[in-house]
């Protein structure tokens, strides 16, 4: 799987997604097949094709405007694709219905926005809507799965607060915690460490790993490398909206590989804790595009 | 009603230093429960912080079939809104000179009313009581749908255009254009012509609060223009009923007045409260108002639509009166601190206000009674400064 990827994504059709097979071989739930996504006529991700691990912790990583976001609201059906189609156990998922979606798949976009006054309790309980009607609101499993939600992410305790005198991380853990009270298998989770400080980001990355430990399947979309090194089973790599790379860290994170992509001269080391990859710069980086080219 | 002491000072430090960042993330943990809440965008835009736990919630149940979650400050604050309005409605009908006696007032209310009593209520009273509760409500409920929908307290019916367009509608074919379609049509015409302008002018939609308030101002303009015109162009009787109208008035509204806005409250409401829910998602954002299955577009079409209904209803029968649709959501959210629509509460504060205003136009010593939307208006206008530099202060105008 370490292999050099290819510099011009998407120019023969089959290439654009590396090494991995150019099919999806339709055995995982969630897949996304000759995917193209666009808005407004400019086109963001051309003709990928993908399988999201069962059971993994996939992480996507790429450069900033690489499509990732994109390819993550495609997949959770909040986007709809141009062509191709993203699949839900095999079903085109915009076919099928919204809430039936939110059933099975979860997603936490990047910037969600906390209504005013709301309490953690409050707003972990709006996951929750998926399960129900106009007139059955609260359930009694509503009510467990908010609990276990809480639990989960270690802030029982906080339940009553409002979500606005939480501090980064906390909050972080409630949103997590608000897709996991929707008690789905798949879940998804839009650059959950940004802007926080990086023991928050650490926080949050456990968490995800006790939730993929525990059985779910994780796609996450990290800006670290090494953090997605160190907690990714699976990781895909994407550039100019097609995936380059993708693999186990070990096989795919090398020194070719981030300078291709991000135009980063870097060495990749063992991280002394996990041992997994470790991306180190090399002094003097200016013109990152420059180096990327040469 | 609130003990606003010691949770407004609690929370005043915080709220300062939130301002200065805008849309500051988060601070440190507050770590007890006192009250040292930390800065988040919410306390900057509001004293909601309150140090006490929240506020429970209990489920209402029937069967299997129902289960509805109802927040027990929500109800306490509902039950004494309610009161308060009984307390107002009662003070309407018994004072001043031709005040019914307090004893005499459930028989004039049944009908049995004796003498000047059954013209007092029958005629003069009565029917503006009825008219302002529901124009009070209907108002109430199109602001904090049209609110939760922009997501900015901005974002109103009567701020953006909506009740001045409603207005226009009505002028023109209740008055100039007699005879293709009823006043009331007129008027729905109308607000959703100023809200379409608004709408495209934005480029955006409903997404950028400067934009969409400049855009209504000048559909608010334009209407208001034209039904100047209308008063220059119809007789002199006319001008003066429309004159009224325009400033927004319950002077001698008719039990008519009184049936029109109630059936339109009755059918609309049952819709805002279907649809707050799937709102309370939109509330965080699109995408994840999606992701949950809430379809963000429709529903907030869906909400603007339900909202243009109420406020359009409630403009025909009383013209378009301000401030009401502006504040009740707020006052409402402040009151039962809880985030989204609150349709009930929101309802039954419009309903205070305006019968609270209209009470204090009725009995004010001026010797001419103003229209109450002057009163309105005015009290407003000072509430809209206010939120204003509060926009302003945040950076987000």
């Amino acid at each position: 799987m370490a292999h050099t990827p290819n510099r011009i994504p998407g120019s023969t059709p089959g290439s654009a997604s590396g090494g991995a097979p150019g099919v999806a071989s339709g055995r995982s739930r969630l897949a996304a097949q000759n995917l193209v996504l666009a808005y407004n006529n400019a086109v963001i991700v051309d003709d990928l094709t993908l399988d999201l691990p069962d059971g993994g912790f996939t992480v996507v990583i790429g450069p900033n405007a690489c499509g990732k976001s994109t390819l993550l609201k495609a997949l959770s059906r909040t986007l709809t694709p141009a062509s191709g189609s993203a699949l839900l156990d095999g079903v085109p998922i915009a076919t099928i219905k919204s809430k039936k979606v939110a059933r099975q798949l979860a997603m936490l976009p990047q910037s969600p926005i906390a209504p005013e006054a709301i309490t953690v309790r409050d707003l972990v309980g709006r996951g929750r809507y998926p399960h129900q009607t106009l007139l059955r609101q609260w359930s009694h499993a509503d009510e467990v799965a908010v609990q276990q939600a809480l639990v989960a992410t270690s802030i029982a305790d906080l339940a009553d607060r409002f979500v606005a005198e939480l501090s980064g991380g906390q909050r972080q853990r409630a949103w997590i915690a608000m897709v996991l009270a929707q008690e789905t298998e798949l879940l998804l989770l839009d650059e959950p460490t940004t802007f926080l400080d990086i023991a928050h980001q650490f926080e949050v990355l456990e968490l995800c790993s006790r939730l993929h430990a525990a059985g779910r399947t994780l796609v996450v979309v990290l800006h670290d490398l090494n953090q997605a090194a160190r907690y990714a089973s699976h990781l895909v790599v994407m550039k100019a909206g097609a995936v380059v790379a993708e693999g186990a860290p070990e096989e795919v994170l090398t020194a070719e590989l981030v300078e291709s992509v991000f135009g980063l001269p870097c060495v990749v080391v063992a991280d002394p804790v996990t041992g997994t990859p470790m991306v180190v710069p090399q002094a003097g980086v200016t013109h990152r595009l420059d180096s990327a080219a040469a | 009603m609130m003990s606003a002491g010691v949770f407004k000072t609690a929370t005043r430090g915080s709220g300062a230093r939130a301002t200065e960042t805008g849309s500051a993330r988060s601070g440190s943990a507050g770590s007890d429960s006192a009250g040292t809440a930390s800065a988040g965008t919410a306390s900057a835009r509001t004293d909601l912080q309150a140090p006490a736990p929240a506020a429970t919630s209990r489920t209402l149940r029937a069967g299997t079939w129902l289960s509805l979650p109802v927040r027990s400050r929500s109800l306490t604050v509902a039950v004494s809104l309610v009161a308060a309005v009984l307390v107002v409605a009662v003070l309407t009908v018994t004072l001043g000179t031709l005040g019914i006696a307090p004893a005499d007032v459930v028989a004039s209310v049944l009908g049995q009313g004796i003498g000047t009593d059954r013209i007092v209520w029958g005629t003069i009273r009565g029917p503006r009581l009825v008219v302002a509760v529901a124009a009070g409500a209907a108002l109430g409920i199109a602001g904090t749908l049209f609110q939760t929908v922009t997501r900015n307290p901005l974002g109103s019916p009567d701020v953006i255009g909506l009740s001045a367009g409603a207005a226009a509608g009505a002028a023109a074919f209740g008055v100039l254009w007699t005879g293709i379609v009823p006043q009331s049509v007129g008027a729905l015409i109308g607000a959703c012509a100023a809200m379409t302008l608004v709408f495209l002018a934005t480029g955006r939609g409903f997404a950028s609060p400067s934009r969409m308030l400049l855009a209504g101002i000048g559909v608010s303009a334009m209407s208001l223009a034209f039904v100047e015109y209308v008063i220059v162009r119809v007789g002199r009787e006319e001008a003066i009923t429309l004159a009224a109208y325009l400033s927004g008035t319950l002077a001698s509204r008719s039990w008519e007045h009184a049936a029109t806005i109630w059936v339109s409250l009755v059918v609309l409401m049952p819709f805002a409260l279907a649809i707050s829910r799937r709102l309370q998602l939109v509330e965080m954002g699109d995408e994840q108002a999606d992701a949950l299955g809430a379809a963000s577009g429709r529903t907030r079409l869906f909400a603007v639509l339900v909202s243009i209904g109420l406020a359009t209803a409630a403009v025909n029968v009383v013209g378009p009166i301000g401030f009401i649709a502006l504040a009740a959501p707020q006052i409402a959210r402040r009151l039962v601190r809880a985030p989204g629509p609150n349709v009930v509460t929101s309802a039954l504060t419009g309903a205070l206000l305006l019968c609270l205003a209209d009470l204090l136009t009725q009995q004010s010593p001026l010797p001419v009674q103003l229209p109450v939307g002057v009163l309105t208006a005015l009290i407003g206008g000072v509430y809209l400064g206010y939120l204003l530099l509060g926009q302003w202060k945040k950076g987000s105008l």
